[in-house]
């Protein structure tokens, strides 16, 4: 596989990515402190006429509505929870990137999304699991944003599908990530945080985004974290989210045992109570609440 | 073009309308349980999920098909619907697809090995078994059977369509 794109070129087009909106960056900060409160998230969002209107005509849509009217943003967000406010934000805020066609994994539209949105979920429920505390909600906000650097990458992988593939299933290298690198200079978990910088957004999502697929490459102290983003990951390829050609062909990293504790039994509660959990979320979502 | 007839996630369908496909997407560790039966010309998929409902702790809901133990009864009796059954299971013919592997030595990922496991136990102790099967690897498969030519074609990104 040859090249002629430059990491510099991909790395420009991280920067040429719209800012995401004071308000959402101040959210996922707060969203990632252990002892913030639902009042805390409300208050971040009042501040912003335009996310508030967008929030209440989500959860005024005819896929979330509840039958009556909801005029309040304190109702609003005591209704659906604080992960799906998140989620409808980070969807409003990144809406290009969360629908991405991601042509270059031969993927379809909404793949990303849901992959993310699966993930997110698993996380959260393998958070408690940890051997060290782990914030779920950090977790879920990892799992939604873990993969957005495939939305940028893609772009640059065009026609290169075929041979990636070959060259993962003969073993030329261990996981997609590599052939992606060697593809283009750079994978999609550095592109992702590289997005993280430019955004800003705190740590640990940057981290999260850059170890997803390699947690023991990251900090002591984040490795519970990554590892939990890193398993759910794994589940989510597992039951039928991936991203198209590299789904599945990511590692599993063993060490997970050292900051996860699961049994095979868990494993499957998890895998069943996702899916139950993404369905019912996705057919709420479904219509307006989708990316835009 | 056929009218496409999805199975999602732990769902399961059955046909015997020639115009139709029955089409499952993106099985990762899941594997397709696909029937045929000759006599009728009906066809049947099972998108299972998980080896065993007994993590479900009784509650699968409407998703027999998401477990292995649950949703190959279930096919089956969604095939006898159409009069696709015959005593002992006798003249359905079975195919398998999916249950890719996650390599986890510490053997608890790998869920596609334990339902491709299930599935073949189950089979056997209703008297079928399995005349064709493209299981394993490390890819993702979608997985479309033609209801008139009971033809299954699996594709996967990257990869040439194959049949089995």
């Amino acid at each position: 596989m040859t090249t002629t794109i430059t990491r510099d070129e991909i790395i420009a087009a991280v920067k040429k990515v719209p800012l995401i909106p004071t308000s959402g960056a101040r959210l996922l900060q707060v969203a990632n402190q252990t002892d913030h409160s639902l009042a805390d998230i409300i208050a971040i969002i009042k501040c912003d006429a335009a996310l508030t209107g967008y929030i209440l005509k989500i959860i005024n849509s005819p896929a979330m509505s509840r039958g009556r009217e909801i005029a309040s943003l304190d109702r609003a967000v005591s209704l659906v929870g604080e992960d799906m406010i998140l989620s409808i934000v980070l969807s409003d805020a990144a809406a290009q990137l969360f629908q991405a066609d991601l042509a270059g994994y031969a993927a379809t539209q909404g793949d990303l999304w849901r992959q993310d949105w699966r993930s997110a979920i698993a996380a959260k429920k393998i958070a408690p699991y940890a051997k060290q505390p782990v914030n779920p909600d950090t977790a879920f906000t990892g799992g939604l944003l873990h993969d957005l650097g495939k939305a940028i990458i893609s772009h640059f992988l065009k026609g290169k599908i075929d041979a990636m593939v070959a060259a993962v299933d003969r073993g030329d290298f261990t996981d997609y990530s590599g052939a992606e690198q060697k593809a283009v200079g750079l994978n999609h978990s550095e592109i992702g945080y590289e997005l993280a910088k430019h955004w800003q957004l705190p740590e640990p999502l940057p981290s999260v985004i850059r170890y997803h697929h390699h947690p023991l490459e990251g900090a002591e102290a984040l490795r519970p974290l990554l590892f939990v983003v890193h398993l759910a990951d794994i589940i989510s390829m597992m039951t039928g989210s991936g991203t198209g050609a590299d789904t599945m062909r990511h590692q599993i990293d063993p060490a997970y045992t050292d900051y996860v504790d699961l049994s095979r039994d868990d494993i499957a509660r998890i895998i069943f109570e996702v899916d139950n959990e993404f369905n019912t979320i996705m057919s709420s979502l479904s219509g307006e609440g989708e990316p835009k | 073009m056929s009218n496409l007839n999805i199975v999602g996630v732990g769902g399961y369908a059955v046909s015997n309308n020639p115009a139709e496909t029955i089409k499952t997407f993106a099985l990762g560790s899941c594997v397709a349980v696909i029937m045929l039966h000759p006599p009728t010309r009906s066809v049947g998929m099972v998108h299972v999920a998980l080896p065993d409902s007994a993590v479900a702790r009784g509650n699968i809901g409407d998703r027999p098909g998401y477990f292995a133990d649950t949703g190959i009864p279930a096919l089956l009796k969604e095939m006898a619907k159409v009069g696709a059954n015959s005593p002992g299971n006798k003249g359905m013919v079975v195919k398998l697809a999916g249950g890719a592997k996650v390599l986890d030595p510490n053997n608890v990922f790998n869920v596609g090995k334990r339902n491709i496991l299930a599935i073949k136990k189950i089979l056997w102790s209703l008297g079928m078994g399995a005349v064709a099967e493209d299981l394993g690897e490390n890819f993702s498969r979608t997985v479309s059977i033609s209801v008139a030519t009971g033809q299954i074609t699996i594709s996967s990104p990257g990869k040439k369509d194959w049949q089995i």
